[in-house]
C-alpha cells in the first residue's frame, strides 16, 4: 500500500480519524445545533459581534409563507435557503428583478410562485440534513469583492477557513464554475484553490480533484492571487470559531466588496478537500496545534501561531 | 532533524482494540465452547433435496420357482445413489447391469408370501440439458439400433404414425431440435391428458387422449417415426407432502445425449427436481414371474431433521446452554428470531463498506434492509425489481413536482404510486406463474418510498451522475449483502450460536475505532502518492 504510505507521510487526515480524533472527540453535539442552523448561527455571530448576512424574512409554517412572499415582493435581490440546508443544497439567489419575474441562477426568470414553492419545500424538510421540519430564511445577496469575483464564474465564491482548537490551520476559496451551476461546492465541479495562511495568497488550485492553474472558464490565472485584508478575515473566522465553541469547525466566509469578510455558515463536520486544494495533509499542523496550545491564548496570538503553521510547511 | 521514521498515527486507541478484542474473544469462546465441548453442528444439516426412498414388494407362490424383477435407479445426471439395502426374504438377489441401467432380481422358490425390500438415498437436484438448435450429428449406430425402431408397444411403423408426421411438415432431418419440438408441441398441445385414458399409443393418438404412460408413449413412438431415437423412462415423483407416484416421461437422442422430456408433466430440456429416474429404456415396472399375486409400494421420506431432532442437536446436556438455547422456543417465534438474527451481520457488513471501503450509499441501514427485504427473491430479479420501481417513483415524482405538493402528502402519492407499481409486478406475477415476483407483494413498500425521495434529491441537487453512482454503490452494497441474508449456513450459525452477535459487536468496536485511511480516501488523495510535482 504505497499510496497509504504516501498519505501517511504527508500527514493527510482521512474521514476516519477526522471523525474520531477531531470532530467526535471536540465538537460536542448539544453543539451542532448551532451551526447547522443557519438562523442559530447568524444569532451566535451577532451577539458576538461579528458580520453576517442581513436577515431580510424568515418562514417557519407553512402559513407564514404568504407574509414571506409578501415580502419577497418588496425585494430587488437576495438569497432563499433553508436553514438546516446540508452542502449548499436548496439555496436559491435571485440577482435580480425583470418586471414582475425573478432573475434566477443562471438567468432563469423564476415566478414569484416558483418561489414560495421552494420555501414551501424547504419548510417541509426537504433539504434538510435530516428531513426533519426546517425553516425557510430570506437573506441579503453579498456582492463580491472585485478580486474574487474576477476568477469565479456565475455565482458566490467563498473562502473556508479550518479552525483548531481557536487556531487557523488551513485555508480554501472555492469558486464556482459554469459546471458547478454557480454553486461553491467542490464535489459539483467548483474549483478549490488553496490560500497561504502566511501571505494569503492563493497557491494551488485543483478541479474535481485535479490540479489546475487557470480557471476553466475564464481562464484567468488562479495562482498567487492575494485576498485582500486576509489577515482582517482570519480572525473573524477564529472569532466566529470561538462563538461557535466548537472545537474542530470549518467556517465559511464570503468576501463583501463593501463589508468585506462576512460568516456565511460554519460546519462542524468540515470536509477534507481542502488538503487537495493546499497539497498539504492537515496532521501536522493540528499536532502542532495540540503541542502549542494552552489556555487563554489571546486572538492575535492564535492568528499569527496560524499564520506561523503556513510557513513552516511552505519551505 | 526529522525523527527517525514517521511512527504513524496509530490507527486505533487501545482502550477500544482491547474492548473490540475482548468481545470478539467472549463471543468465540463461548461458540467454540459448544462446538468442541458439546459437538454442536456448525453446518445445517439438512440438505435439500435428500429422500429415502423405500420399494416394498409382497409376492406370492406356490412353490415354484419364479422371480422378481424391479428397476433400480443409478446415479446420474440430477441425482446421486447410495446407501442402498435390500431385504431379500429366502430369495437370491442380484443387480443386472444393462444398457446403462439397473435391475434388481429376486430368484427363488416363491413360496407362501415373501416381503422384499430395497431402500436407497437419493439426492436430486434437477438437470437441465443443452439442446443444441440448428443441425446437430446423426445419432451413433448403436443407438439408434437400439431406441430407432419399432416395437409393438412403440409402433413407429404404423401408416397412422406417418399420416400423422405428414400433417406436420416437419422441418428437413438434419434439424433435429427443431423436429423434436414441433412433434413435442403436437403431443403436449393436441392431446389431452386423461387418468384412465389408454397407454397404447395408437389408441392415444386415435382418441387424442392418453395417460401420462401413454402419452409418453406416443412421443416415443413418433419421434422413431421422426427418425429421432427415443425411449422411454420411468421414475418416481418425490415432493414434500404428497405421496409418492410413478412417472413416465421419455427422453431422445440429441445431438450427443439424451434429452428428457414429458408431454404431460410439462418439461422440455430438462429434468425437474421433484424428479427420481428409476429405468430408462422401458416402462416395465416391478414384475414376477412364476408367481400367483404380486404387490408393490414405494415409501418416500424426505430426510431431514425434523425440528425436535435438529432442537435435540442443538440442546446439550448442559443446564447453563440448555436455558439459554432458543431451540426451546415456540416455532413461530424461533422463525422470526431466524430473521432478526441475522440483521446484526448485515450490519457488519454495512459497517465494513462504509467506514473501511467508504463508498457512499443512500441512507445508513438502507441497503441492509433491501437485501433483508430481498431475501425470498433471486437476487438479479430482486434487484431488477427494485430499480424499476424506483425508476416508476422517480418518474412519478418529476410529475408530481408541476403540482407543488407539500412534501408529506407527496410522499404518501410517492407511496401509492411504489404500491401500485408493486401490485402491478405481482398481478404480472400472477399471470406468468413466476412466484417469485408474486411475492414482491410482501416487498416493504416504505422503504422503496424513502429510496424514490432520497434519489430524486440526489438526482436534483447533485445532479443524475452522483446519483446514478450512489444508486450503483447502494446496489453492489445490496449484492454484496444479499448472500448473507440467504445462507442457510448463516442462519444456523447465528440462530444456533446467538453469542456471535457479541463477536459481530467486537468487530463493530473494531470497525469503529479504526482511524487509517478508507479505500474511498486513498482514492480521493491518490495525488499526494504521486502527481503533484507535474501541475506546478
Amino acid at each position: 500500500m504505497s499510496i497509504a504510505r504516501a498519505l501517511r507521510e504527508a500527514g493527510v487526515l482521512g474521514i476516519n480519524r477526522r471523525n474520531a480524533s477531531y470532530t467526535l472527540r471536540w465538537n460536542p453535539r448539544g453543539l451542532h445545533p448551532g451551526v447547522d442552523d443557519k438562523l442559530q448561527t447568524k444569532r451566535l455571530c451577532e451577539q458576538a459581534g461579528i458580520p453576517s448576512p442581513k436577515l431580510l424574512a424568515v418562514a417557519r409554517h407553512h402559513f407564514e409563507l404568504r407574509e414571506l412572499s409578501r415580502s419577497l415582493m418588496r425585494l430587488e435581490d437576495f438569497v432563499l435557503k433553508p436553514a438546516r440546508g446540508a452542502m449548499g443544497n436548496g439555496i436559491l439567489v435571485v440577482r435580480g428583478r425583470e418586471g414582475e419575474r425573478f432573475v434566477g441562477p443562471g438567468h432563469r426568470p423564476l415566478a414569484l410562485d416558483d418561489l414560495t414553492y421552494h420555501a414551501a419545500s424547504i419548510i417541509s424538510g426537504l433539504y434538510a440534513l435530516a428531513g426533519q421540519p426546517d425553516q425557510a430564511m430570506v437573506e441579503e445577496r453579498l456582492r463580491v469583492h472585485p478580486t474574487l469575483a474576477e476568477i469565479a464564474t456565475d455565482g458566490v465564491p467563498d473562502i473556508r477557513v479550518i479552525i483548531y482548537r481557536g487556531v487557523p490551520v488551513m485555508a480554501m476559496t472555492r469558486l464556482p464554475t459554469r459546471r458547478s451551476g454557480g454553486r461553491a461546492n467542490i464535489h459539483q465541479g467548483a474549483v478549490a484553490a488553496g490560500i497561504d495562511l502566511r501571505t494569503g495568497r492563493t497557491a494551488h488550485a485543483v478541479l474535481e480533484g485535479r490540479a489546475v492553474a487557470r480557471h476553466p472558464d475564464s481562464g484567468h490565472n488562479l495562482m498567487g492571487r492575494e485576498i485582500p485584508g486576509f489577515a482582517a478575515l482570519l480572525e473573524i473566522a477564529v472569532r466566529a470559531g470561538d462563538a461557535s465553541q466548537l472545537g474542530y469547525v470549518g467556517v465559511d466566509l464570503v468576501l463583501d466588496a463593501n463589508r468585506g469578510p462576512v460568516i456565511l455558515e460554519m460546519n462542524a463536520r468540515p470536509g477534507l478537500a481542502i488538503q487537495l486544494a493546499n497539497r498539504k495533509g492537515l496532521l501536522p499542523r493540528l499536532d502542532a496545534v495540540d503541542a502549542w496550545w494552552k489556555p487563554h491564548r489571546s486572538l492575535e496570538e492564535r492568528v499569527a501561531f496560524g499564520a506561523s503553521l503556513g510557513a513552516s510547511r511552505a519551505k | 532533524m526529522r525523527k527517525a521514521a514517521p511512527a504513524g498515527p496509530a490507527v486505533m486507541n487501545r482502550p477500544s482494540l482491547l474492548t473490540g478484542l475482548l468481545l470478539i474473544g467472549i463471543g468465540l469462546a463461548f461458540f467454540a465452547w459448544k462446538v468442541w465441548g458439546y459437538d454442536l453442528p456448525v453446518v445445517p444439516d439438512d440438505p435439500e433435496g435428500l429422500w429415502r426412498v423405500e420399494l416394498v414388494i409382497t409376492v406370492r407362490g406356490a412353490g415354484e420357482r419364479g422371480s422378481v424383477r424391479a428397476p433400480l435407479p443409478s446415479s446420474g445426471p440430477g441425482q446421486i445413489v447410495y446407501d442402498e439395502h435390500s431385504a431379500a426374504d429366502r430369495l437370491r438377489f442380484e443387480i443386472r447391469r444393462e444398457e446403462g441401467q439397473r435391475t434388481g432380481i429376486w430368484r427363488g422358490r416363491l413360496r407362501d408370501i415373501h416381503e422384499i425390500s430395497h431402500g436407497f438415498q437419493v439426492q436430486l437436484s434437477g438437470a437441465r440439458m443443452e439442446v443444441p438448435g440448428g443441425r446437430v450429428e446423426g445419432p451413433p449406430a448403436d443407438i439408434l439400433r437400439l431406441y430407432g425402431g419399432p416395437t409393438p408397444r412403440f409402433p413407429a411403423d404404423a401408416p397412422e404414425t406417418f399420416a400423422v408426421l405428414e400433417s406436420l411438415s416437419l422441418p428437413p432431418p438434419a434439424e433435429v431440435t427443431a423436429r423434436l419440438r414441433s412433434i413435442f408441441a403436437l403431443v403436449n398441445h393436441e392431446i389431452e391428458d386423461a387418468e384412465q385414458a389408454s397407454e397404447d399409443a395408437l389408441i392415444v393418438l386415435a382418441n387424442r387422449e392418453g395417460s401420462e404412460r401413454g402419452k409418453a408413449g406416443l412421443l416415443v413412438t413418433l419421434l422413431r417415426a421422426a427418425g429421432i431415437p427415443a425411449r422411454p423412462v420411468t421414475g418416481l415423483w418425490l415432493q414434500r407432502g404428497t405421496p409418492v407416484t410413478e412417472a413416465s416421461w421419455a427422453e431422445a437422442w440429441v445431438g450427443d445425449q439424451w434429452v428428457p422430456l414429458s408431454p404431460s408433466l410439462n418439461f422440455f430440456g430438462r429434468l425437474p427436481e421433484e424428479l427420481l429416474v428409476l429405468h430408462a429404456g422401458s416402462f416395465e415396472g416391478v414384475t414376477a414371474v412364476g408367481a400367483e399375486a404380486i404387490s408393490y409400494r414405494y415409501h418416500a421420506l424426505r430426510e431431514r431433521l425434523s425440528p425436535e431432532e435438529l432442537a435435540a442437536l442443538m440442546m446439550p446436556p448442559n443446564p447453563l446452554l440448555q436455558a439459554l438455547s432458543l431451540y426451546r422456543l415456540p416455532v413461530a417465534t424461533q422463525a422470526a428470531l431466524r430473521a432478526l438474527l441475522l440483521l446484526p451481520l448485515g450490519a457488519l457488513f454495512m459497517a465494513m463498506f462504509r467506514n473501511l471501503v467508504g463508498l457512499p450509499t443512500y441512507g445508513t441501514f438502507l441497503p441492509v434492509l433491501i437485501a433483508f427485504a430481498l431475501r425470498d427473491f433471486p437476487l438479479a430479479l430482486g434487484l431488477g425489481l427494485v430499480t424499476g420501481v424506483i425508476g416508476v417513483g422517480v418518474l412519478g415524482r418529476l410529475v408530481l413536482e408541476r403540482l407543488r405538493l407539500l412534501m408529506v402528502p407527496r410522499l404518501s402519492i410517492l407511496m401509492c404510486m411504489v404500491v401500485l407499481a408493486v401490485t402491478a409486478l405481482a398481478l404480472l406475477g400472477g399471470t406468468t406463474e413466476n412466484r417469485n415476483l408474486f411475492a414482491g407483494v410482501l416487498f416493504p413498500i416504505v422503504i422503496l418510498t424513502m429510496l424514490v425521495e432520497r434519489f430524486s434529491i440526489v438526482l436534483a441537487e447533485e445532479g443524475t451522475r452522483e446519483a446514478l453512482v450512489r444508486g450503483l454503490y447502494s446496489l453492489v452494497v445490496v449484492a454484496a449483502i444479499y448472500p448473507v441474508f440467504q445462507s442457510r449456513t448463516a442462519e444456523h450459525l447465528m440462530f444456533g450460536f446467538p453469542e456471535l452477535v457479541i463477536a459481530v459487536m467486537g468487530w463493530l468496536v473494531l470497525i469503529g475505532a479504526y482511524t487509517g485511511y478508507r479505500v474511498t480516501d486513498l482514492v480521493r488523495f491518490r495525488a499526494f502518492g504521486s502527481r503533484w510535482r507535474e501541475a506546478s
